[in-house]
């Protein structure tokens, strides 16, 4: 544990989003400070998750997509000449929606599986394995059978074992997008006491659709919505209790007291 | 324990008599009509099948879904009469084939026909001698060479269909499918033409580059669909870690379509290894064995075939039907290899599976 990177901060300057003639965010600026929590919500398609895309490179994976603005990772443009994909990747990892452990793998392989990716070199990547699996705090749970095949977990360790898969990368930017949708409540509670835990080593940005999520796990929250036919964009962002119990925004207000969306 | 047996019937699948009945006698009377008809008319057995006993049958169905159900039981019946003939139709007419091949190919089979070479045979040798092992190796010789040169094309090709966003996809795709149209005694031609200009000598090799284009379509096909059904979940994951794309792809998306593309490898070898065509023009025939493909005669299994069914003798006739045999049991064995082989991996985490819930 005492050779994990420090976290970092994240800046998101003016970032707009297109998909080919349709522009989906406009204009949003964000700053997610090192060991801070920061939920992102908004009623679905006002681009969170597109906008979380964008802060480790993988928007640029879809056909047809353009961005302008900036990413500055700790001062640095990971748009930037001196960035490429992959290792903005590499230091800014990302957790999807539906759990995605490679099927063809061990649990064991699962974890080890971003490093032989990435080509690093590691030892026997037992000590590896060990870490990162109780950070994701599953450990307990797979010790015995870390040979079995990853598809044998149940839906809510997949997810945490997606966890455990990025943090064997020991990223400095944790990126998660609506981790808990697809998963019942007790894995959910385990999965925010990780996030908790995890924000003393790293910087985590998670999108989510639940409102009590959002107040439980995060100290910063920002609020994305999207008229009719316009880009989607950041109402309000600040601190989380001040998001929830004095939006300044009456849109925020009525979102967050549960009138639309 | 404390949970109730499972009950023995199934009470959805609840017994009407009455309906019993005319199932039973719907079932019947159409097979006992036609018999009739085809006795006193002495019409054609296939007319009788077609004409006198499916609408027969079809009625009969009719009439029973009408009085069981009403109006909507006349659609199940004859659907269900529909699906229940042709089924049988094309079940009893592959085996039919199977059936043949067997009964006939049997009277050459021993070890001698599948181990030995040909090579002091003529037609009025008793089967007792000779028999189709050159024809066996020329045949996993010409049809090897083939595979190892097409698969890992194909599999490019599949890979630039599925992972490329370039718009000449379109055009090579439609280029893939009019190949596979190709007439195989076309693909001889070709390469015969090319060898005739170049002053090559007809060899293994040129009947294996014969067989490349017949093969190429099938196996970049499937292997496209292989690769498509690979959720794009698992790439972004890959990529997520910061994997480049060479090892998000071997290491990640190839793994997960294991099963598919031996899928295609078996279609595509199932494609070529019973041509005849291409092989006889570019082959030079041979009753010695032979593993040099690269100059000189061989023989394979399909030009054996035809060369011993255009034969008028008996024995050579049965020679021709043992050949036809041992190929397509060359087949299945293929494929069980196969499919052993690909296997093995999901079957090992099974039991391991099993074990740890023990």
């Amino acid at each position: 544990m005492n050779s994990l990177t420090k976290a970092s901060t994240l800046t998101a300057e003016n970032i707009s989003v297109w998909f080919g003639q349709r522009q989906v965010l406009s204009d949003v600026n964000l700053v997610f400070p090192a060991n801070k929590v920061t939920a992102l919500i908004g009623p679905s398609g006002c681009g969170k998750s597109t906008f979380i895309r964008t802060l480790n490179r993988m928007h640029e994976l879809i056909p047809g997509a353009g961005l302008a603005g900036s990413v500055f990772l700790d001062g640095e443009d990971i748009y930037g000449e001196d960035f490429d994909a992959v290792s903005v990747r590499i230091k800014i990892g990302m957790v999807f929606q539906k759990p995605n452990p490679f099927p063809t793998m061990t649990i064991r392989d699962n974890i080890l599986s971003g490093l032989r990716l990435s080509g690093r070199k590691f030892g026997n990547g037992d000590e590896i394995v060990e870490t990162s699996l109780r950070r994701a705090s599953i450990w307990n749970e797979v010790k015995d059978r870390l040979s079995d095949q990853a598809i044998s977990l149940s839906g809510g360790q997949q997810q945490r074992l997606c966890i455990a898969r990025s943090l064997a990368m020991n990223p400095q930017v944790l990126l998660m997008d609506e981790p808990c949708s697809a998963l019942d409540p007790g894995s959910t509670r385990r999965i925010e006491e990780t996030i908790q835990e995890l924000s003393s080593s790293m910087t985590i940005v998670i999108v989510t659709h639940n409102m009590q999520q959002a107040q439980r796990v995060s100290d910063q929250t920002a609020f994305f919505l999207a008229d009719d036919n316009t880009p989607g964009g950041v109402v309000e962002f600040g601190s989380t209790d001040q998001i929830f119990n004095g939006p300044i925004d009456q849109r925020t207000n009525d979102y967050v007291n549960g009138h639309f969306g | 324990m404390g949970f109730a047996p499972r009950p023995a019937t199934q009470p959805w699948a609840s017994v009407n008599k009455a309906r019993t009945a005319y199932i039973v006698l719907a079932s019947i009377v159409p097979i006992f009509l036609t018999a009739l008809a085809v006795v006193f008319t002495h019409l054609n057995q296939n007319v009788a099948l077609m004409g006198v006993f499916l609408p027969l049958q079809l009625l009969a169905a009719c009439l029973v879904g009408f009085t069981s159900f009403g109006k909507r039981g006349v659609g199940d019946a004859a659907l269900i009469v529909l699906v229940i003939f042709f089924a049988t139709f094309v079940l009893v007419l592959l085996s039919s084939v199977v059936v043949a091949l067997v009964t006939e190919g049997a009277k050459a089979m021993s070890w001698t026909f599948v181990s030995q070479n040909n090579i002091y045979v003529s037609n009025t040798t008793s089967l007792d001698y000779g028999g189709v092992g050159h024809a066996i190796i020329g045949t996993l010789l010409i049809v090897g060479i083939t595979t190892l040169v097409t698969v890992p094309l194909g599999i490019a090709m599949a890979i630039y269909l599925t992972q490329s966003q370039s718009k000449t996809k379109g055009l090579i795709r439609t280029l893939t499918q009019a190949i596979s149209g190709l007439p195989s005694v076309v693909a001889g031609l070709f390469i015969m033409s090319i060898a005739l200009t170049l002053g090559w000598e007809r060899s293994g090799v040129l009947g294996s580059m014969a067989l490349l284009p017949l093969m190429l379509p099938t196996v970049a096909r499937v292997a496209e669909e292989a690769l498509r059904l690979v959720p794009v979940d698992l790439r972004y994951a890959a990529l997520a870690l910061g994997a480049p794309n060479y090892r998000a792809f071997f290491q990640v998306i190839l793994p997960a379509a294991k099963s598919g593309l031996v899928t295609a490898l078996l279609l595509g070898v199932a494609r070529i290894i019973g041509e005849t065509a291409p092989l006889l023009l570019t082959v030079p025939i041979n009753n010695g064995t032979s593993w040099n493909v690269f100059s000189g005669n061989i023989m394979t299994l399909p030009a054996y075939v035809y060369g011993y069914l255009t034969s008028a003798f008996d024995s050579s006739q049965s020679r021709a039907w043992g050949a036809a045999l041992v190929l397509m049991t060359l087949v299945a064995l293929l494929f069980g290899a196969a499919r052993y082989f690909s296997r093995t991996k999901s079957l090992k985490s099974k039991t391991t599976k099993q074990k740890a819930s023990k």
